[in-house]
């Protein structure tokens, strides 16, 4: 995946933001597989039944819903100034037909 | 006092010239037709019958037409702005009924309302279900307590326009409006107007999006 990532870079694919955000996440994966014994110690400390995989699992999901609610507040913004942008050119347009 | 009659129009060639021509012959001259991204000749149409017209370049949305409308009508010099359909279910000749308590500075909106008086004949399901659901979610969303909170017939002074800057595009501009007239300090008064149905009106699916609507204007605000 890393090396996707850096060929992706390399391409201009990516922009250099995603580009970092994309590479801390993959770090952070490969990080979470490596230390799952670790993890699993540590949700057993806190009381949990649960397995270090399902730990990531709930967290990942949360990480998911919280990125979409993003997006989309996001994607609600952009209307916004689109509509501004259709505005002042339909205002402006009537301004040189008079 | 100069009166601009601003109607939002989205696909309306069948309608809006006679809209339009009838607003005319009441002796309005001053109105403005906005255009939101037609597919039709709404704009031609128009034009034809002696509205001046806007254009949106696409689709924003009623909210956002009426607002382009009334932008362009305080730069005109508006002292009265009026909201008007383009589908044809308001009466051109009621508009002198909304515009008259606020000539005479009784009160600076006025909002027409279905459920005052003048008989409306409305389907069914919307007299009975959507309409009384419709004003108990104004009520808890705003606490607004208004016979009728989703009529698009409005008239406000130009001041008043100006200091209301709602920002919905689709169907929650309704009750934004309501809310920052509300919210500053205008009163609005009912006035009782009829609305024509032919066959059709906002369906049920609207009303959910238009509490969607509002839920994400308060997030992003």
């Amino acid at each position: 995946m890393l090396a996707r990532l850096l060929w992706q870079r390399s391409k201009k694919q990516v922009s250099s933001g995603e580009f970092v955000f994309w590479l801390i996440f993959w770090v952070l994966v490969g990080i979470a597989v490596v230390t799952l014994k670790w993890i699993d110690e540590f949700v057993r400390d806190l009381g949990f039944s649960g397995s270090g995989i399902e730990f990531l699992l709930y967290v990942a999901v949360v990480l998911l819903f919280y990125l979409v609610f993003k997006v989309r507040l996001r994607l609600e913004r952009i209307e916004k100034q689109i509509t501004k942008l259709v505005r002042s050119i339909a205002l402006k347009d009537s301004e040189g037909k008079r | 006092m100069r009166i601009f009659i601003v109607i939002p129009a989205y696909n309306e060639a069948g309608k809006i010239g006679g809209v339009v021509t009838a607003v005319r012959k009441q002796g309005h001259k001053d109105v403005v037709v906005v255009d939101d991204g037609s597919g039709d000749d709404t704009a031609g149409v128009a034009t034809e019958a002696g509205a001046v017209v806007i254009s949106h370049l696409v689709n924003r949305g009623q909210g956002a037409a009426l607002k382009t409308g009334t932008e362009y009508a305080i730069r005109r010099g508006a002292d009265i702005i009026v909201h008007f359909d383009a589908d044809g279910q308001f009466l051109a000749e009621e508009i002198r009924d909304m515009v008259k308590p606020v000539e005479k500075g009784e009160a600076r909106v006025t909002l027409g309302s279905r459920f005052l008086g003048k008989k409306s004949d409305l389907p069914f399901l919307k007299r009975f279900i959507i309409m009384p659901l419709a004003r108990l979610i104004n009520r808890l969303l705003s606490g607004i307590k208004l016979t009728d909170p989703q009529n698009g017939f409005r008239v406000m002074t130009a001041e008043v326009a100006r200091k209301i800057d709602w920002r919905s595009d689709r169907m929650a501009h309704c009750s934004e409006i309501l809310f920052l007239l509300y919210h500053k300090g205008f009163r609005p008064k009912e006035i009782p107007v009829t609305v024509i149905y032919p066959d059709f009106g906002q369906r049920f699916g609207g009303g959910i999006r238009i509490l969607k609507d509002l839920f994400l204007a308060r997030l992003i605000d």
